[in-house]
């Protein structure tokens, strides 16, 4: 591993916030009314300089109430998504870990589907239930895949698989008996959508929680990366195994939480982009964190923009994009790495 | 500090920090400071989503606003004056068709196809997941939508955006109908509203003579063969059925059960209905599952007494009444062979000449 330094870190993660920004302008550019970049900046340099903008009101609603957005909740999904993947994969040593893959996504849409049955009008109560699935999801999947006492990557595995489908079945037999007259729109929810826009309080949980989260995850980077040896070899190298395994199963299952209260289970994100970045940067987790964020983002930005376009003014779920996209990336990825 | 930074987290190589040159660290401050000010005027256009911005609208008239409750207890501000609609559903698109107001119907949902011509208007996806930057951009003021087909989430994103948004939530016939003439007053199509319904009830109150002395059929409405799919009691669809001279044989409190075949075997309904545009291709579904074990010892399927009807009767829009017509046409031929000459006659001489669109719409047998 070479050495990582800040400015080896900045120049890694400028270039990504580099391309983050061209997708950004291609996602707001891009969708079903056709908006020109150039119009919108000079009316925003205008209001800068204290103009009035001459922008129409509709022109204004859709960049600045839709579209911005729609886009800046995608760039927070994804980075959660991403960062939880990045964690999972540490805390379990397994490379094929990831929300969606181990049911930790299930177990948020249980939890979040449970608080709209239960009581459809608190705004806290969802991202809340749907951190309390998650966590409770992966303590279930971590016990269940472990064999007398070490933790045994083929059975967890099959552990978060199983719990994936039992959960999946739960939300079926919740959404045909109880949910009534709302499940169309659960259903379409549990596939990965954007198109709803965040609640304005929801918003800055949201931005408070990612960060949290992600910093707490990236403290322990270092540790992680001893943690990648061996649990003992990295006991005997002085890690706090306990302290950390802990902070990082809370913070990932806290960003899968909330990624999924607000946006439903769009996989494979959190599988697909933490390996990309491990094959463009290497595996330094002080370095595949921030990178993962930020890959994450991109990811979801441009599966959203695609979503938006392909049959537009129709939307398509954005889980649907990334699973179509995402699988054959991840078989390319496999066999390329098997060879 | 944090931990992180004192264990050694970063090798700091003091040789990097002297090599930048000065150049070199301007270029990276500006690119630092363009990213800051993106972010920052991002975040502002973000937050500004929570407050309306009420500079914009003092160079338009402020219109005569009507506040009025919906059908699901919503208090909505309505201009007096509606000029552009939208609708997010198909029934609404056919009762504002029907009310004859189709010139100020500006968006259409993907499903919108009747009348036919419906299909030309623009179009804003699908009513579970419409594109609401399409519908922004159509300049509604005032979308249509309907609590058993649209999502809250739906409705609840065009209030923040400020557009009006009135909910219908028709659940038996007598609903639509009121909803119906609700609507009408709203988009100041009173009198089109008024006679457009009185027609219908007048049109049901005939056929609720005609069948006063027929028991009613007891039948399965199949919504989905495969899995069967049929009706729960609570529906419009099982108030209209009950309107028509039938009565479902699936009784339960669940809107769409999914039914067990053997249930049905047991149950043995008289007849199967069928709800369809195409009604040859119910025709094929049919004679497929003559040939099916389960299907084949219905009663009703050995008879073949199987009746297709429009598939109008899966909206609760004025349609709704003729698609009710002709399920009881079929069910009791014998309470139309009588006169049904007679019958024509005096809905043409009870209908007012002036209201062209109800006229067409209301006579109208069925429009497939």
């Amino acid at each position: 591993m070479r050495p990582l330094t800040v400015h080896r870190l900045l120049w890694k993660c400028s270039i990504l916030a580099v391309v983050l920004l061209a997708v950004m302008l291609l996602a707001l550019k891009l969708g079903a009314v056709p908006i020109s970049v150039t119009d919108v900046l000079l009316d925003l340099g205008r209001v800068v300089l204290g103009q009035r903008g001459q922008l129409s009101t509709e022109y204004r609603l859709i960049v600045f109430e839709l579209r911005l957005p729609r886009i800046l909740l995608g760039i927070m999904v994804g980075a959660a998504l991403s960062v939880a993947g990045a964690g999972f994969q540490a805390l379990l040593r397994n490379p094929l870990a990831d929300p969606y893959v181990l049911g930790v996504s299930s177990g948020a849409a249980l939890g979040a589907i449970l608080s709209l049955i239960a009581s459809p009008h608190v705004p806290l109560a969802t991202p809340l239930a749907a951190f309390a699935g998650a966590g409770l999801t992966i303590a279930a999947v971590y016990f269940l895949g472990r064999r007398e006492g070490q933790l045994d990557s083929g059975t967890l595995l099959l552990a978060g698989i199983i719990a994936a489908s039992f959960l999946s079945a739960v939300i079926m037999f919740l959404m045909t008996t109880l949910a009534g007259r709302d499940s169309r729109g659960m259903a379409f929810w549990l596939m990965g959508d954007l198109s709803t826009p965040l609640p304005p309080g929801m918003r800055w949980i949201f931005v408070v929680g990612l960060l949290a989260a992600t910093a707490a995850i990236y403290s322990t980077a270092a540790d992680l990366n001893l943690l990648l040896t061996g649990e003992r070899e990295a006991m005997h190298l002085g890690v706090h195994i306990t302290r950390v395994k802990l902070v990082v199963y809370i913070a990932a299952s806290g960003l899968t939480g909330l990624a999924v209260s607000v946006s439903g289970a769009i996989g494979y994100v959190g599988l697909l982009v933490p390996h990309l970045m491990r094959l463009l940067f290497g595996t330094d987790y002080r370095l595949l964190i921030p990178t993962s964020a930020l890959g994450g983002a991109i990811t979801i930005v441009l599966a959203d923009t695609l979503a938006r376009t392909v049959v537009a003014p129709t939307e398509l779920p954005v889980g649907a994009m990334t699973a179509m996209a995402g699988a054959p990336v991840f078989i390319y990825l496999l066999r390329r790495r098997l060879r | 500090m944090p931990r992180f930074f004192s264990r050694g987290f970063f090798i700091v190589k003091k040789t990097t920090g002297r090599k930048l040159n000065h150049r070199k660290q301007g270029f990276r401050g500006a690119l630092a400071l363009a990213l800051q000010l993106t972010l920052l005027t991002a975040a502002q256009a973000w937050a500004q989503g929570a407050t309306p911005q009420p500079a914009q609208k003092t160079d338009v008239p402020i219109p005569a606003v009507q506040e009025v409750t919906d059908e699901t207890g919503r208090q909505v501000k309505i201009p007096q004056a509606v000029r552009r609609i939208v609708s997010l559903a198909p029934s609404l698109t056919e009762t504002i068709y029907a009310l004859g107001a189709q010139d100020r119907l500006v968006g259409v949902t993907d499903y919108c196809d009747y009348p036919p011509e419906a299909q030309l208007k623009p179009k804003i996806g699908g009513p579970i997941n419409p594109n609401l930057e399409q519908l922004v951009a159509l300049k509604p003021d005032l979308v249509l939508v309907t609590k058993s087909l649209n999502r809250r989430e739906t409705v609840e994103a065009l209030e923040r955006l400020g557009i009006a948004t009135y909910a219908t939530d028709p659940r038996t016939v007598e609903g639509m109908l009121a909803s119906t003439a609700r609507l009408a007053e709203l988009i100041g199509a009173r009198e089109q509203g008024k006679t457009l319904v009185a027609g219908l009830r007048a049109r049901l109150a005939e056929l609720k003579r005609l069948l006063a002395t027929h028991p009613a059929r007891r039948v399965l409405f199949v919504v989905w063969h495969e899995p069967l799919i049929s009706i729960g009691r609570d529906t419009f669809l099982a108030a209209a059925l009950r309107l028509a001279g039938a009565e479902s044989v699936a009784d339960t409190t669940q809107d769409w059960p999914r039914l067990a075949l053997e249930e049905v075997v047991r149950l043995q309904p008289d007849y199967l209905v069928f709800a369809s545009s195409h009604a040859d291709e119910s025709e094929r579904n049919f004679e497929a599952l003559r040939s099916r074990p389960g299907w084949r010892s219905l009663e009703a399927v050995r008879q073949r007494r199987l009746v297709v009807i429009s598939d109008a009767v899966n909206r609760p829009s004025p349609r709704l009444v003729a698609a009710i017509e002709e399920l009881a046409r079929q069910l009791h031929p014998e309470a139309f062979d009588a006169k049904p000459e007679t019958r024509d006659e005096k809905n043409e001489t009870r209908q007012p000449k002036k209201a062209t669109a109800a006229k067409r719409w209301g006579s109208r047998p069925c429009g497939r």
